[in-house]
């Protein structure tokens, strides 16, 4: 109580991080987890036996493009559903009534727990982003041809790791009033849907209202394979969108939270 | 993070009662109605009644996990949920379900600290109830390997891990064999006479008559009778504990 009182805000840190490594080792440890990280592999890899399909793009372009898409399918499959099943599989079990009677505040639990899954789904993108580096290095040997350059590569997986962790958000928020893991994980995942619709918004003026939802098609890697790069002032913008989006998802699910009866 | 004035009362329970919503009416379902008690730091509290009679309701509104829809709850004279007041407590919930792939250790690790306990007492204070709780061979063992008496066992040990000043636990026997039962009996005593408060549900009805200071019976929500076990039971003998004949025989033949 005595650090309560005189230094609140590194204690309050200090708990996150608890609770968001508690977090990620369990996400380690999810089957399903690995699952999708396999399938997410495959996927990728799948890319070198579809390269014929490739509607008149170059092919290093197809990989990039296929490639990235798969790690973004299953990462958003990853994001909604490790979130949900790590949020339920604690409030369900034990877990839960332990931290919550401890003085930690919901909005700590809350952030520790997107905290955690965040950092899975940084090794996610950062493993699958190594394999499709790696497919894409090798087929650029075979045909002597140069794709990409580095720093372009990394900005595609970080827009994309920026992009699941608002879905996990999203199915945060969902989950602080949900009462079952598989309501929580569709619905999260039918809220991701709906913001990759999110720029078709624009034409039409009834659907206008959802422009207060993140739009997440701001973060696919289009500049991937067109090689026209993000500026720094756009990619600064981007991360800020970002933020205040993970700040008001985080926000909404903590209030709710707070009201909630464990 | 005002102190109060002057704290006499560990635990209490003023006018408290619980309903929850029903349908889409409008009606809502009492769980608990008007229950008030009072428990002074050094007591144990047993709350006996049939399943569904509210214990662990009132258990989970001091613990916080649940507001009152009436009534107040006090923890330390502070509002049972506020911060100030679960730094003071130890809850064990119900079920004991954790996470299977960390160790013992791992999990009292993750407890303790985020419990106000200084840095510094963490690695002794671990050690301490791992041995109490007759896990210190097992507490580098994942928790799937545990029983559910041990897993039953861990629970109590992180709700003890942070020296808590109130003790709230919820069929706290549930799970435990007759030996373990007699250490846990032994230990809500030990912990009286540390001066903490311990409020604890039961079906063990001999059991709890003979450990609690005070003793309350809940049905449908209802306080049906609450009072010291010389003003319910008539006896003038201090709560000790002991086992029973046919326990004495048990640990007999167990032990040699």
């Amino acid at each position: 109580m005595a650090e309560a009182r005189s230094n609140p805000f590194p204690a309050s840190l200090r708990r996150v991080r608890l609770i968001a490594s508690q977090t990620l080792a369990e996400a380690l440890h999810l089957r399903l987890a690995w699952l999708l990280v396999l399938a997410g592999i495959m996927l990728v890899l799948m890319a070198q036996w579809l390269r014929d399909f490739n509607f008149g793009a170059s092919e290093l372009k197809f990989l990039g493009d296929f490639g990235l898409g798969a790690i973004g399918l299953m990462g958003t499959a990853l994001a909604a559903l490790a979130m949900a099943h790590l949020f339920f599989s604690d409030l369900m079990g034990a877990t839960a009534g332990c931290v919550l009677t401890r003085p930690v505040r919901r909005w700590e639990y809350l952030g520790g727990k997107l905290a955690g899954v965040m950092a899975l789904l940084a090794l996610y993108v950062g493993s699958l982003g190594l394999v499709l580096a790696c497919l894409i290095t090798m087929r650029e040997a075979q045909l002597g041809a140069a794709f990409q350059p580095l720093p372009e590569y990394l900005q595609a997986c970080g827009l994309l790791w920026l992009k699941l962790t608002l879905v996990s958000a999203m199915t945060l928020l969902v989950c602080s009033y949900a009462s079952s893991a598989l309501f929580a994980s569709s619905a999260g995942l039918l809220l991701a849907v709906v913001a990759h619709l999110r720029p078709f918004t624009q034409a039409s003026g009834w659907l206008s209202w959802l422009r207060l939802w993140p739009n997440l098609a701001l973060f696919d890697p289009q500049s991937l394979p067109a090689g026209d790069n993000l500026t720094v002032l756009g990619l600064l913008g981007l991360v800020g969108y970002w933020a205040v989006f993970i700040l008001l998802l985080g926000g909404l699910a903590s209030y709710v939270f707070k009201h909630r009866e464990i | 993070m005002s102190q109060p004035a002057e704290v006499s009362w560990a635990v209490e329970l003023d006018n408290f009662g619980k309903s929850y919503p029903v349908g889409w009416t409008g009606g809502r379902r009492p769980a608990v109605q008007g229950l008030s008690l009072r428990l002074a730091p050094g007591q144990v509290l047993g709350v006996l009644g049939p399943n569904g009679s509210g214990k662990s309701t009132m258990l989970k509104a001091l613990a916080g996990l649940i507001t009152p829809s009436i009534g107040q709850c006090r923890i330390m004279g502070h509002p049972a949920g506020s911060v100030e007041a679960r730094a003071v407590v130890g809850y064990l919930p119900e079920s004991s379900r954790f996470a299977p792939h960390q160790t013992g250790r791992g999990f009292l690790h993750y407890c303790a600290g985020l419990s106000s306990l200084p840095p510094g007492k963490v690695a002794a204070r671990i050690d301490a109830v791992l041995l109490w709780a007759g896990l210190g061979a097992a507490a580098d063992r994942k928790m799937d390997t545990y029983s559910k008496g041990m897993l039953q066992r861990l629970g109590l040990a992180q709700a003890l891990v942070h020296e808590p000043a109130v003790v709230l636990l919820d069929e706290p026997a549930s799970g435990l064999d007759p030996e373990g039962r007699l250490a846990l009996a032994k230990l809500i005593r030990e912990l009286a006479d540390q001066g903490r408060a311990v409020v604890f549900s039961s079906h063990l009805l001999a059991q709890a008559g003979e450990i609690c200071d005070r003793i309350a019976i809940l049905g449908r929500g209802r306080l049906l009778a609450e009072g010291t076990r010389f003003e319910l039971l008539g006896s003038t003998r201090r709560p000790v504990v002991e086992a029973s004949p046919i326990e004495s025989l048990y640990l007999e033949k167990l032990h040699g």
